[in-house]
């Protein structure tokens, strides 16, 4: 019996706990944007329970979401994005064939043992657009443009930035050294 | 026993043998396993109290994906997520390395193979191989979970056995390779 009731007074007890804690630092700092509504303070206070019994899963707090922006009446949908040709699943194809192609193209050159330009050319494309491509996604689900707009647009252009760079630096180092994997290897065997 | 089953049980019992007591009393029982509830609690709210409520719940809302919104017992040791860190090592090593690249004749540094080589040789074999087996863990790692998630990406291996052992797979191979990368080549 007493498994049955258990999660939800511990979880009741937590969220008034949080509640309360909230409202104190609130309180202690009225630059806070929500100290400024107290209406919405006692909002919270008076409907946290209900919200929170929606909730099934505890609160984590590794990382905090950011800024709520709110559009429109609360009934309104989520909006649709445009069809775009270059995104979407065929995006989501284009991932998994680089990474697929990766595959082969990382272990041939140790395994073979022998140094092929064309192949270690393919491969620091391949690397630089699956990394580009990795970073876009940490980009995407890290900083959404709905809560940090700008800083979402200056970080996909210094992304840009940094790829255009690193390809410039991955073509001189092809060029004028020995290339990626014959280096990789005579480090490796210092 | 279940509280809930207590009516369920003295039902069946009447309906087989038929018996007084139970007969009687089986208003009582189905009354003592109802919930009770207060009149409705529903108040009317105002629009910004319900924006209020919204931005809330919408603040309880994960940020995903990250460590901790995967479970144990199922997908954390195998997560995407362990790809994506790995991964932003490499990548973002690379990117570190060929910006420095591009500006080593500016700044003075030497980055060529040849001098790389130099200053690996002259690290004693301790430090040498722990900085090669640190290196080859993750590589391992991202390359075998990596290679999962396509397998993944085909709709395949979602038993939740098959998900488990093929962690331990993962682990245990990554750190082998690893291991061999880092003392035997």
């Amino acid at each position: 019996m007493a498994s049955i009731i258990r999660p939800t007074l511990l979880r009741q007890t937590g969220l008034a706990a949080s509640i309360t804690r909230r409202a104190a630092s609130a309180a202690a700092a009225p630059t806070s944007i929500f100290a400024l509504n107290s209406a919405f303070r006692s909002t919270v206070a008076k409907d946290a329970m209900r919200v929170a019994a929606f909730h099934a899963s505890s609160r984590r707090s590794l990382l905090p979401p950011g800024p709520q922006v709110i559009k429109g009446s609360v009934n309104d949908p989520a909006p649709v994005p445009e069809p775009h040709s270059t995104h979407g699943s065929y995006h989501w194809t284009f991932e998994r064939a680089i990474a697929a192609g990766l595959i082969p193209l990382t272990v041939a050159p140790f395994a073979a043992g022998t140094l092929n330009p064309g192949t270690d050319a393919a491969l620091c494309a391949l690397m630089l657009v699956h990394s580009h491509l990795g970073f876009q996604a940490v980009i995407i689900d890290y900083v959404p443009t709905s809560r940090y707009p700008g800083l979402r647009k200056a970080c996909m252009w210094l992304l840009n930035a940094a790829t255009v760079l690193v390809g410039v630096g991955l073509y001189e180092f092809e060029t004028n050294d020995v290339g990626v994997t014959e280096a990789i290897k005579r480090v490796w065997k210092a | 026993m279940n509280s809930s089953r207590v009516g369920v049980r003295a039902l069946r019992q009447a309906a087989s043998k038929p018996n007084t007591f139970f007969s009687h009393n089986i208003p009582r029982l189905a009354l003592a396993n109802l919930q009770t509830r207060g009149a409705a609690t529903t108040p009317t709210l105002k629009p910004e109290d319900a924006q209020a409520i919204l931005a809330e719940q919408r603040k309880r809302r994960p940020v995903s994906p990250h460590l901790s919104a995967y479970d144990y017992g199922q997908t954390w040791f195998g997560s995407s997520i362990w790809t994506r860190i790995t991964g932003s090592i490499f990548s973002g090593s690379l990117y570190l390395f060929s910006a420095a690249y591009v500006i080593a004749p500016l700044t003075g540094w030497h980055l060529e193979s040849a001098s790389l080589a130099e200053a690996a040789a002259a690290a004693p074999y301790a430090l040498k191989s722990g900085v090669k087996f640190l290196l080859a863990w993750p590589f391992a790692f991202h390359l075998f979970n990596g290679t999962r998630h396509l397998v993944w990406d085909f709709a395949v291996g979602f038993n939740r056995t098959i998900i488990k052992q093929g962690s331990w797979v993962i682990w245990t191979s990554s750190l082998v390779t690893a291991l061999g990368l880092a003392f035997l080549v």
